[in-house]
């Protein structure tokens, strides 16, 4: 009796009592605050077991200890008269009354008042879109730009619970010189190879996982980043985005690893390809000046060369919210994007506007050749003549007229040339996105022993009659329906819709005008096309190029 | 230039329509069987104006004989060079003229023919598919422009795509006589075989209603489609001999090393596998957990080993090919010529340590977040929807197959998958080896795989000489 006493004396069940009080609020605190913030399901047994471990260690505490006015003393080595154990006593009755009445109101809120619970942020202020430049664009379709200058753009699309996500970077060939030719689109992998806070490889790691897959491409003139992903893992690409942009890390063995990637990238499209070579030769030809002569892959001598003070003053550079365009389509609501890209993507400081590329192609004067010889058994014939930008007005009936030349089987540059004299086994031709002039492209494979000067006498003459005569209402309309139906059929996916709302914004200036394309294809006269015809298929303006195969020694014939 | 080539190969496997966050639910589809025996199946799909058909003959490649090779592939060419009223420009005008896509393909096992149209003109696509089908020209002039036209189109491809040939030196290697082995598309030999009256004697015994499925998905009145398809096919006669069924093939002997010689080339591309296994395998999804975690996305082994940490690869790959009867399963990558063996034997020891249990639960976990955060968008127009329904319907493969596909890849685990990597992944002694590249270079470093046959890339056809 005389222990019961000692233990009442020193407190021991008092302080058993507001311990365990006390413990079932820290208890229900950890479930909820497990619950609110979704963190794993154990964190809650783990602070029960704590606790159950914490009590006996209290009870023995609350024995062996006292306190004193001149602070914690073993309680025998304290003067009974002078003990204090009362007043502690009664400072943990208040403790325990407090414990119990916090205890009391948390489970009755609880109950009642389940959002009372936790504290919600404050709702951040509504989100302000900008309006839209046509009456066309669907009212679901939003666009912002964050302060540090980052453009987005929203559209939801809830078919299937997928999104597709595209960030164009205004980075590309163009902004190269002799010495780094290559670097963006090496830069491109190195995107995927580690930042400050993740391991080289772990982009991908944790991007596979949560169900998305990835790619990237470079051209003359962009570096675009492309996820497509479930609905599920919008937080986690959103972040991996965002690090990438902010914390990209150069690791040197790493960047030696990926050299050796590209360099089996370029002997896989270039190298070990006729097609390959002779494009890069054709481009090397046709720009004389401005840096559209460099090939995006890089020369040989540049993928070699470059070092990691180019990557990161390229980073620095060009990597700035600024100089990108985010574009969102899928399963998402324009507000979460706003809210998503302002938490990631909005730390992300401006950075000055990337200098200007300054050269302009200067006017061809005549007709440039341009010959690839190597063993093989096909000829291969290039065409290209310079034109304008993307942004210009002559680049949709360009687009047209592509279409009435090499647009599929009853176009006709492959009626003539493929079906009707068997000059080529087939013929195609484009018009790429671009921010400076650009080349309209014609490209032909020819028959075994074909003789290229025979087929570009014909491709001439019958260029020549489209700049003279121009094309039939029904090539026009065919013309018309055609790529109507394309672009259509590009708008039935969300990867479609994606790519193309980036591709408007970026190269023509505004992703609205999207949405006039079907009355401006429609809006196109056969007066147009001539006209276009007249000022681009000239001799003077024409770059040829000839891949002729060659005896196996690699000497020419 | 992009970052990597991306591999549809596995991904073609799956089945999916209206999805949901952990799986797809097919749309209700109208069956039926006209009187002729054509098998037809209509979906409707109203959200855009657009209808998606596709069309099978059953036959295809496989039914080839014996050294015309390309016979039902340049026939399946020939149905886009006129038909009915409309000779080859006519016919292409039509479709053309109202931004329609129409075109046949022959596989190994089926003629395909796809097609997208604006809504409006669903009458036109009908009615253009029968005659292609019941009325095809075959215009002799046609034929051997086209015989001329695909026979440049392999001496291209060795030009200027020689990786894209290397399966179909493979497939002769691993499949010898077998129709499996048959190129799809003819080589050079096989095609200056073929005579014009072979592809009218094909038309008339190997092509009837009997064989056919046609596959309608998109913007269209059921009741008024099935009206315009009966009127338009329940009157076609069956093709005059029955379909062939194909026996199922032997795997080879592993340990055989076929070497294609392509001088100066700067890069070897290299095939290794054998036979694998047949559409409808029962553990497909384990199958396919296994094969992305293997080779079928960026983060697989093998593109981590060999293009990730060693920077010998732009991409290396493992690609299953699943017809009617086991077709392969293989290694596919490519390196540069003085790296040859180093990279192939890196990659039989990721398929060393792959088949010695090398999945374990958190990879199957996130295999498994992927294949099925990626299989809806396969499933978003109606011109997929339309090649889905069709892959079922030829396949004998009831909608469950889609379904119940999300469940059975959620309860794949690594027992399961192990089970199915140890049946289907070949091991090291039982690997086949197609290399296309710079023999004078390799020739003697490839030995240690194996006994090599070595053929010149110029042979005018993918067996080598002494195998056939």
């Amino acid at each position: 009796m005389a222990l019961f006493a000692e233990m009442r004396r020193r407190n021991v069940f008092k302080v058993a009592f507001v311990y365990l009080f006390g413990a079932a609020l820290v208890y229900w605190l950890s479930v909820v605050v497990q619950t609110q913030l979704g963190l794993p399901w154990w964190t809650s047994r783990l602070i029960a077991l704590l606790l159950c471990v914490g009590f006996p260690a209290a009870l023995i505490f609350a024995w062996v200890y006292e306190i004193t006015p001149s602070g914690l003393k073993k309680a025998i080595d304290v003067d009974q008269t002078q003990s204090i154990v009362f007043k502690t006593g009664q400072k943990l009755n208040a403790a325990l009354a407090v414990v119990i009445v916090l205890g009391t109101v948390a489970m009755v809120a609880d109950r009642l008042l389940p959002e009372l619970a936790v504290v919600e942020p404050p709702p951040p202020p509504a989100p302000v879109f900008d309006a839209p430049a046509s009456a066309r664009v669907p009212p679901e379709i939003a666009s912002f730009t964050l302060a540090n200058g980052l453009r987005v753009i929203v559209w939801p699309d809830h078919d299937i619970p997928n999104v597709a996500l595209y960030l164009f970077v205004r980075a590309g060939g163009r902004n190269e010189v002799p010495g780094i030719t290559g670097l963006s689109h090496f830069f491109e992998h190195m995107m995927f190879n580690g930042t400050a806070t993740r391991a080289p490889g772990e982009f991908d790691e944790v991007m596979e996982a949560a169900g998305g897959a990835n790619n990237a491409y470079t051209t003359n003139d962009v570096t675009v980043y492309t996820d497509w992903f479930p609905r599920s893992a919008l937080e986690t690409v959103f972040e991996l985005e965002a690090d990438r942009f902010e914390n990209l890390a150069f690791v040197p063995e790493v960047v030696e690893t990926e050299r050796g990637v590209v360099y089996s990238e370029r002997r896989t499209r270039v190298d070990n390809d006729n097609t390959g070579q002779l494009y890069e030769q054709m481009m090397a030809t046709a720009y004389v000046a401005h840096p559209y002569q460099f090939p995006v892959i890089g020369w040989p001598s540049d993928i070699e060369a470059w070092t990691l003070g180019d990557l990161e003053s390229y980073f620095r550079t060009y990597y700035a919210p600024n100089n990108c365009t985010l574009v969102v389509a899928g399963d998402v609501t324009a507000e979460e994007i706003h809210s998503l890209a302002t938490d990631t993507f909005g730390a992300i400081p401006a950075q000055a506007p990337p200098p200007p590329v300054r050269t302009v192609e200067p006017p061809q004067t005549g007709m440039r050749r341009v010959t690839v010889e190597a063993p093989a058994q096909t000829p291969l014939l290039h065409v290209a003549f310079h034109a304008g930008r993307t942004a210009d007005p002559d680049s949709l009936p360009t687009d047209l007229l592509l279409n009435i030349l090499v647009g599929g089987d009853s176009s006709r540059l492959h009626r003539l040339l493929v079906e009707e004299e068997q000059l080529a086994i087939s013929v195609g031709g484009f018009r790429g996105d671009s921010f400076d002039p650009g080349l309209v492209y014609l490209y032909l494979t020819l028959p075994p022993g074909a003789d290229p000067s025979t087929v570009e006498a014909r491709l001439f003459d019958a260029l020549a009659s489209v700049a003279d005569d121009g094309v039939t209402e029904a090539e026009l309309a065919k013309a018309r329906n055609m790529m109507l139906a394309e672009f259509w059929r590009g708008m039935a996916t969300i990867n479609g819709k994606a790519s193309a709302l980036g591709d408007f914004e970026v190269f023509h200036g505004d992703y609205a005008r999207l949405f006039d394309r079907a009355a401006d294809i429609d809006a196109i006269t056969g007066v147009q096309l001539r006209d276009v015809a007249g000022r681009v298929f000239r001799r003077h303006n024409a770059t040829v190029g000839v891949f002729r195969p060659s005896a196996d020694d690699g000497e020419a014939p | 230039m992009s970052r990597w080539l991306r591999c549809g190969g596995w991904l073609a496997l799956l089945l999916a329509g209206t999805a949901t966050a952990q799986g797809v639910t097919l749309p209700p589809a109208e069956r039926f069987t006209l009187e002729n025996g054509t098998d037809v199946v209509l979906v409707e799909q109203h959200e855009v104006p657009l209808v998606g058909l596709r069309a099978m003959l059953a036959g295809g490649a496989s039914a080839d004989p014996d050294g015309k090779e390309g016979l039902a592939s340049l026939f399946a060419g020939l149905l886009e060079k006129g038909a009915g009223d409309r000779d080859a420009a006519a016919f292409a005008e039509a479709v053309g003229a109202v931004g329609g896509r129409l075109s046949a393909d022959a596989g190994r096992e089926a003629i395909t023919i796809s097609g997208e149209f604006l809504a409006r003109d669903a009458g036109l696509a009908i009615d253009l598919l029968a005659d292609m089908l019941r009325r095809p020209r075959l215009d002799a002039e046609e034929f051997a422009k086209l015989r001329e036209r695909r026979r440049s189109f392999i001496l291209a491809a060795k030009d200027s795509d020689p990786g894209d040939l290397v399966p179909l030196y493979a497939n002769a290697f691993v499949f010898g006589d077998h129709p499996y082995g048959n190129p799809v598309s003819g080589s050079e030999a096989s095609l200056a075989a073929i005579a014009h009256a072979d592809v009218r004697r094909y038309h008339a015994n190997a092509v009837g209603g009997d064989r056919l499925l046609i596959v309608l998905a998109g913007d269209f009145d059921p009741a008024e489609m099935r009206a315009r398809l009966t009127a338009a096919f329940a009157d076609w006669r069956p093709a005059a001999e029955p379909a062939a069924a194909v026996s199922p093939p032997q795997a080879p002997a592993g340990g055989r090393v076929l070497l294609v010689d392509k001088p100066g080339a700067t890069q070897t591309y290299f095939w290794i596998g054998n036979v694998g296994v047949a559409r409808g395998y029962p553990g497909q999804a384990d199958l396919d957990i296994a094969n992305t975690l293997f080779g079928g996305r960026f983060t697989s082994l093998l593109n981590t080993e060999l293009r990730v940490k060693s920077g010998l690869t732009y991409g290396a790959r493992s690609v299953l090919v699943q017809p009617r009867q086991p077709g392969t399963v293989a290694i596919s990558s490519f390196t540069r010529t003085d790296a040859t063996t180093e990279a192939i034997d890196m990659a039989l020891d990721v398929l060393g340590r792959f088949r010695d249990g090398g999945v374990d639960a958190a990879m199957i976990d996130s295999a498994r977040s992927y294949v099925l955060g990626q299989f809806p968008t396969d499933f978003e127009t109606a011109a997929q929807l339309a090649a889905q329904f069709a892959q079922l319907a030829f396949f004998g493969l009831d909608d469950a197959t889609v379904n119940e596909y999300a469940d059975a890849v959620g309860s794949v685990d690594a027992g399961s998958a192990a089970r199915v990597i140890d049946a289907v992944y070949p091991s090291r002694e039982e690997l086949v080896f197609v290399l296309l590249g710079d023999a004078a270079s390799i020739r003697e470093s490839v030995e240690k795989y194996g006994a090599v046959t070595e053929m010149p890339i110029t042979a005018p056809q993918f067996r080598p000489p002494e195998e056939r």
